[in-house]
């Protein structure tokens, strides 16, 4: 039992790091996808820009989160960015 | 033709921003060149690779120039690394470890 | 990312992670990632590789005029496809000795749309019979949809190696900074050492053509893989065709009205373009409703000598001739889309630079294939009994093999199998990939049972030898064989027998150098024994 918990505290960190690198990167960049029509351009070009901007946004986060020191450092770096771009996401919908 | 003039330039361009990089001065010259003809080495081959990115953009346009440049020079810096590994080869038998 | 790396993380710099992020990104998708680059390398010359697969079709010798040929094939349709809703040509230019064009057919069941397509005579506007193949399209479909599995899934699996290749570029250059002052460094003979320079070197050259060719790799597929924006965006069918508009020349059919009129000349409409964009520039002629007073023809504009696949065409009204609208230009992001497109197509160059694209691609493929050679190198030295390594270990070794040399070998007998399965087979193209599979899946077989450095030196050999035999194939079952392309000055046949045997001799000099190297350092321990000089075709380590 001692082992599992040990375990689980030793790959946990790793395991939320690739969490939030697949899914956090991803839920991130499609978020900007949808703040990105807050701006004042056109909303078809806004479409696309957004999903130009996408993938450097997703990338972008994949790198962070396995750069910085830990993994809850990690995940509050891509809630810092994300809460601005959610309030314009939000703004728009 | 524009693609046979950015190619040499390109050459002229890496083969001497090589020789202006210590590993390559120690093994192609036997030491180090001092800092005044490293320099020139660096300059000559900043100004070269310039001169095949003029030659293309004169005669493509930048958007064209841009695409075959970034293939002219990883072409040509494929070529002078790969000339530079057979001279090192061949040149130096003796360090080959067996 | 070990465990104990993760305990460590107080200590380490972003260097050490990003050299860690950059290991497993790289291996986890390596194979998948190996194959893409590769069949995409091949598809710069997708429209050769598929005229070589069709050896029935006469060659051309000069471009026809789109004018002309745009016109036979309207006539052909009035009895090939008489009244279908809508037919599209890609007309003949310098790459392609036919046009191909694809027409939708009556649905079976409401709601379902057919599609037919053929290919036609330049010269009659008939259609011409050719063996049934995929051609060059194998490969070029394969490369971002693979097979076996619904178009969805595949394109979303390209898609998340291309993320993942785009972040081990970048974590690529964050570990080694220094590579770029010192690039010209290459030290033989020292086993791991040599290993990661013919990495290194292979990365740096071609640098700017992975990360945009990467990135734009993304592009293409964009809209499939980041819907969120058009989901909240775009609601009305009005403002989704403002979107398409922006992004394709494809227009869906209107309604016919049901009045029965005679088309007016098809060649006039595309003089018309011809001055507009230039005598040799008109890609594809597109029309709804032939013979319908509603009949509309779009002529689209063709890639070359233009930095960008954003729609240009000019639409007329079928039955009079008269232009209804041109479409020069999109929005700014569109048009960045549309150069982003065409950056990763590389449709637009003339034939040096498709050659520039197909030998950095190719350094793009050997990358990767160092990359995944290195990470047993690396490990090798490692391992706490180098006799018996773990499972992971061994895996990565086979599929390696598999992954590597016998995907050359798949992708040869995928030629062989265009030249030598009955024309009368039914379902041969469809024979033709299933062979490709087969031949790659013995490979896997084959690795997995074999001792590693034999493995590896069979299939290079195999590949070698499959390879420098093609031309001699070709010659006894074609009427093209190669003395005879050279002599009538045929450059796509020849190129692609001198192809192959270039390629034979990369794979001979990699199975030689494999075997040798064998012999050459039998008892020391080495990093890097097995298979270590398999594939580096920037120079590989003795």
């Amino acid at each position: 039992m001692n082992v599992v918990v040990h375990r689980f505290l030793a790959t946990g960190p790793l395991i939320s790091r690739i969490g939030a690198a697949l899914f956090g990167g991803y839920a991130l960049a499609a978020l900007s996808t949808v703040a990105v029509l807050a701006s004042p351009m056109s909303k078809v070009q806004a479409v696309i820009a957004g999903q130009l901007a996408s993938f450097l946004v997703y990338a972008g986060a994949v790198i962070w989160v396995f750069a910085v020191r830990s993994a809850p450092k990690a995940w509050t770096g891509l809630i810092v960015v994300a809460l601005p771009l959610a309030l314009a996401a939000w703004s728009v919908s | 033709m524009s693609h046979v003039v950015a190619l040499m330039f390109s050459l002229a361009g890496f083969a001497a921003l090589a020789c202006a990089s210590r590993r390559q001065q120690r093994d192609l010259f036997g030491g180090s060149l001092g800092s005044a003809v490293t320099l020139g080495f660096r300059l000559a081959g900043g100004a070269a690779l310039l001169g095949a990115l003029a030659v293309l953009v004169a005669w493509h346009g930048w958007g064209l120039a841009l695409v075959m440049y970034s293939g002219h020079t990883s072409l040509a810096a494929g070529i002078v690394g790969a000339v530079l590994i057979v001279y090192g080869r061949s040149a130096r038998p003796k360090f080959r470890p067996r | 990312m070990t465990t104990k790396s993760e305990q460590q993380s107080a200590g380490r710099g972003i260097r050490q992670s990003m050299s860690e992020l950059h290991t497993w990104v790289g291996l986890l998708l390596g194979w998948v990632l190996y194959a893409m680059f590769l069949t995409g390398t091949v598809s710069y010359f997708k429209d050769e590789l598929s005229q070589w697969a069709r050896p029935e079709l006469a060659r051309l010798t000069e471009r026809p005029d789109a004018a002309v040929v745009a016109q036979r094939i309207a006539t052909a349709f009035d009895k090939v496809a008489p009244g279908t809703s809508q037919w599209s040509v890609r007309l003949p230019d310098d790459r392609n000795n036919s046009a191909y064009a694809f027409w939708r057919t009556a649905s079976r069941e409401p709601g379902q749309r057919g599609f037919a397509e053929g290919h036609f005579d330049p010269a009659t506007g008939e259609r011409v019979a050719a063996r049934d193949t995929l051609g060059g399209d194998f490969f070029y479909r394969f490369h971002f949809q693979f097979h076996y599995m619904p178009v969805p899934w595949g394109r979303w699996l390209a898609g998340i190696a291309a993320m993942f290749m785009l972040v081990a570029i970048i974590s690529g250059v964050i570990t080694h900074k220094k590579i770029f002052v010192d690039f010209f460094t290459f030290r033989w003979g020292k086993g791991q050492r040599s290993w990661l320079d013919a990495h290194n070197m292979l990365s740096v050259f071609g640098l700017p053509f992975h990360a945009m060719i990467t990135y734009t790799g993304l592009v293409t597929l964009m809209a499939m893989y980041m819907p969120w924006g058009g989901q909240v965006a775009i609601k009305s069918p009005a403002e989704r065709q403002q979107l398409q508009a922006e992004l394709s020349a494809f227009t869906q059919p209107g309604k016919p009205s049901g009045q029965k009129v005679p088309m007016a000349s098809i060649t006039e409409m595309v003089r018309e373009a011809q001055q507009r964009w230039g005598h040799d520039n008109v890609g594809r002629v597109n029309v709804t409703h032939s013979g319908d007073a509603a009949a509309r023809v779009t002529v689209t504009r063709g890639d070359s000598g233009r930095l960008s696949m954003s729609p240009q065409y000019m639409e007329f009204e079928g039955t009079t001739g008269r232009l209804l609208s041109a479409r020069d230009e999109v929005g700014g992001a569109a048009e960045t889309r549309g150069v982003l497109y065409a950056l990763h197509l590389g449709r637009f160059g003339d034939g040096f630079t498709r050659w520039l694209y197909f030998l950095v691609s190719l350094a793009g493929t050997a990358m990767v294939g160092t990359g995944l050679v290195m990470w047993t190198v690396k490990r090798r030295q490692k391992l706490s009994d180098p006799a018996r390594p773990h499972i992971g270990f061994r895996l990565v070794e086979r599929l390696n093999i598999a992954g590597i040399a016998g995907l050359s070998i798949a992708m040869t007998a995928f030629l062989w199998g265009n030249r030598l399965l009955p024309t009368t087979l039914a379902g041969r193209a469809n024979w033709e990939v299933d062979l490709f599979f087969i031949v790659w899946a013995l490979a896997l077989g084959h690795a997995l049972l074999r001792p590693v450095r034999a493995a590896w030196v069979e299939q290079l050999g195999a590949a070698s030898v499959l390879l420098f035999l093609l031309p001699v194939l070709n010659a006894a079952t074609t009427q093209r064989p190669f003395w005879h392309s050279v002599a009538q000055g045929d450059w796509v046949f020849a190129g692609i027998d001198l192809m192959c045997w270039a390629f034979a001799a990369l794979h001979l000099v990699l199975a030689r150098r494999t075997a040798r190297h064998h012999l050459a350092a039998p008892i020391k321990r080495r990093a890097d024994r097995p298979g270590a000089a398999a594939i580096a075709s920037g120079g590989a380590a003795e």
